[in-house]
C-alpha cells in the first residue's frame, strides 16, 4: 500500500515539475523567442538543461529547507499527505499556467507545505518567518536596484548593448544539423554586433533557467525528500525530467501568454531585469531560502520603468543631451492667461506623462494578483488537512 | 442632441461593437476614439516597455495606431462620413477614461475585454467607468 502511494506521490511530483517547466520558460526565454532569436523548441531544450544544472548544484540547499526545516517533525510528510500537498501545488500552478496568471512556484509550494505544518501544529514559525521576510525584502531590493539602473544608467547600457529584435524570417540562431557535426547558423545579414546581442539574450535566458532550477526543484520534490524514502539525487533527476516535459509541452502556451508580456520590454531591459532577478534568486537559494522569482522579476520590471519615467528633466539634464519629457497632451495643457512656469519646475499634473504608467495602487493590484495562485494552494491544503480526516493527524 | 461622444477602444471585439453602436445611434455626433496605452499586465512588461522608449509619444502612437486603423475601418464599413477624432492616454484605462469623460456628453464603451488574465490584472473597466463617470455612459454588449 505505501509503495503504491509512494509511486502516486512521485507521479504527482512529476505533475508539479511539469507545471514548473511551463511557468518558468515564459519569463526566462520570452525575450529570446519574442525577438525571434531562437525557436520555442530550442528554448525548451536550453531551459531543461540549465534548470537541471541549477537544481543539481544549488538546489539541494532549498530542498533541505522545505523538506526538513520548515516543519518541526518531518514525519508528517506521510505518503498520503505528500500526495495531497503536491496535488495542491501542481493544481494551483496548472490553473495559473492555463489562465496566463504568473505565480511564484516557491510561494505556492511553501504555502501548501506550511498549511500541512499549520494543520498538524508542526510548522516551524521561525523558518516560516525568515522565508516570508525574504519574500518581502527580495522584491524591494529588485525594485530598488532596477530603479537606480533605470534612473541613472539605462540610456548608457542601452547604447552599449544596442540590439534590435528581428521581425519575420528565420530565427537569428538556429542549429545546422545537416553536416556531420551540428553547428550554429546565424540570420542572413547579421552583423557581429547583432550576433553578440543575440547570444546575450539567449545567455540571460539560460541564467534565468539556472536560477529557477536552484530555487524551484524543491517545490516538486521536497515533500518526498522529507519522507526519507528516496535520496536527493534520484529525486532531482526525476524532478528535472518532469520539468523538461513541461518545457516541451505546456511552455508553448506560457511563452505566448507570459512571454508575450515580457516581449513588450526592449531587449536591453529584459537583460537588466534577468540579471537583477537571477542574482537575487541564486543568492537566496545559496542560503536555502525559496525565492519568489516571478514577484522579484515583476518588481524589477516595475522599478526599471518607474526609475526611467520619474526622472525630472532640468536644464542641466537638457544640456547633457537627455531628451526632455514628451507628453501626448503637452500642446493642449496650457490654459490661456496662465503664466508659464520656469523650465524644469513645471508640475505637469494635468497632462499625461510617463509616471502615470506607474500608479501605486495599480501596481499593487498586479503584485497582489500574483499571490492568487499561492493562496489557492495554501488555503486548499489547509482546509484539506484540517477537516478531512483521512491523513491520520 | 448628443454632439460629442467618447468611445474608449482597445483591441477587442466588444470595443468594435461599441463603436458600431455609437455610429448607429449618434450618426451626427463628433466621435472621439480613445486608446489607453501602458495598461497593467501580468508582469508589468507593457507599461515599462513604453516608459523605456526613446520617444514616449512615438511609442504610444505605435501601440495606438493599430486600434485607430481598425476604428477607421469600422467607420468606413458603416459608410458614414463621420469625423473621427483620436486621443491617447497613459496608465490605467478606467482612470484615464474617467479623467477625459467630462469633455464629452456621452461615453460608449464595450462590456469587457477578452482574457481571464486581463480581467484579473486590469479589472472590469466598463464597470468602473459606469460607476464614476461624470457623464452618461452607454455600455454595449
Amino acid at each position: 500500500m505505501t509503495e503504491v502511494l509512494l509511486i502516486v506521490g512521485i507521479l504527482v511530483a512529476i505533475f508539479v515539475g511539469f507545471n514548473i517547466g511551463g511557468s518558468t520558460t515564459g519569463p526566462a526565454f520570452g525575450p529570446a523567442v519574442g525577438a525571434n532569436v531562437i525557436t520555442k523548441l530550442m528554448a525548451a531544450g536550453l531551459m531543461s538543461v540549465f534548470f537541471f544544472l541549477g537544481a543539481i548544484t544549488i538546489g539541494p540547499q532549498v530542498v533541505e529547507t522545505l523538506g526538513g526545516e520548515l516543519v518541526q517533525d518531518p514525519s508528517i510528510f506521510t505518503t498520503q499527505s505528500n500526495v495531497a500537498v503536491l496535488f495542491f501545488i501542481g493544481g494551483a500552478l496548472f490553473i495559473g499556467n492555463y489562465a496566463g496568471v504568473p505565480a511564484s512556484t516557491s510561494m505556492t509550494a511553501v504555502g501548501a507545505i506550511a498549511a500541512l505544518g499549520l494543520a498538524t501544529g508542526e510548522l516551524d514559525w521561525a523558518v516560516m518567518g525568515e522565508i516570508v521576510v525574504w519574500w518581502i525584502v527580495a522584491p524591494i531590493i529588485g525594485f530598488w536596484v532596477a530603479g537606480v539602473v533605470g534612473r541613472y544608467f539605462y540610456p548608457r547600457i542601452n547604447a552599449w548593448i544596442a540590439i534590435e529584435g528581428n521581425d519575420g524570417g528565420r530565427e537569428m540562431i538556429t542549429i545546422d544539423s545537416s553536416g556531420f557535426v551540428p553547428r550554429f547558423r546565424f540570420g542572413e545579414n547579421a552583423t557581429q554586433r547583432e550576433i553578440t546581442g543575440a547570444f546575450a539574450v539567449v545567455g540571460i535566458g539560460c541564467l534565468m533557467a539556472f536560477s529557477s532550477g536552484t530555487s524551484n526543484i524543491a517545490n516538486a520534490i521536497a515533500p518526498i525528500y522529507g519522507t526519507g524514502d528516496v535520496d536527493m539525487v534520484p529525486l532531482i533527476l526525476i524532478g528535472s525530467a518532469a520539468v523538461t516535459v513541461g518545457c516541451f509541452t505546456i511552455a508553448r502556451r506560457t511563452l505566448d501568454t507570459l512571454g508575450n508580456d515580457i516581449t513588450n520590454l526592449p531587449l536591453t531591459a529584459a537583460i537588466v531585469v534577468a540579471v537583477v532577478a537571477s542574482a537575487i534568486v541564486i543568492s537566496l537559494s545559496i542560503i536555502g531560502i525559496p525565492a519568489s522569482f516571478v514577484v522579484v522579476a515583476t518588481m524589477s520590471i516595475i522599478g526599471l520603468g518607474w526609475g526611467r519615467a520619474t526622472r525630472t528633466t532640468t536644464l542641466s539634464g537638457v544640456r547633457a543631451g537627455e531628451e526632455t519629457r514628451v507628453s501626448v497632451g503637452a500642446l493642449t495643457a496650457e490654459e490661456e492667461g496662465e503664466q508659464s512656469p520656469e523650465i524644469g519646475e513645471e508640475e505637469p499634473e494635468d497632462i499625461p506623462k510617463a509616471s502615470d504608467l506607474f500608479d501605486p495602487s495599480t501596481t499593487a493590484r498586479v503584485i497582489l494578483m500574483q499571490n492568487v495562485v499561492p493562496a489557492i494552494s495554501t488555503v486548499g491544503a489547509y482546509l484539506t488537512f484540517r477537516f478531512i480526516p483521512i491523513f491520520g493527524f | 442632441m448628443v454632439s460629442r461622444v467618447l468611445v474608449p477602444m482597445e483591441d477587442s471585439e466588444m470595443s468594435d461593437r461599441a463603436l458600431e453602436y455609437a455610429l448607429e445611434v449618434y450618426p451626427d455626433a463628433e466621435i472621439t476614439v480613445l486608446h489607453v496605452v501602458g495598461e497593467p499586465s501580468q508582469m508589468w512588461g507593457h507599461a515599462t516597455g513604453i516608459a523605456l522608449a526613446d520617444d514616449l509619444e512615438d511609442a504610444a502612437e505605435e501601440h495606438a495606431n493599430a486600434v485607430f486603423d481598425r476604428a477607421r475601418e469600422i467607420v468606413a464599413d458603416a459608410s458614414g462620413d463621420v469625423d473621427l477624432e483620436t486621443a491617447i492616454e497613459f496608465g490605467h484605462p478606467a482612470r484615464a477614461i474617467i479623467n477625459r469623460a467630462g469633455d464629452y456628453e456621452t461615453v460608449v464603451i464595450g462590456t469587457h475585454s477578452g482574457s481571464i488574465a486581463n480581467r484579473i490584472f486590469v479589472g472590469n473597466v466598463a464597470e468602473k467607468v459606469f460607476r464614476s463617470s461624470p457623464v452618461p455612459v452607454v455600455v454595449v454588449r
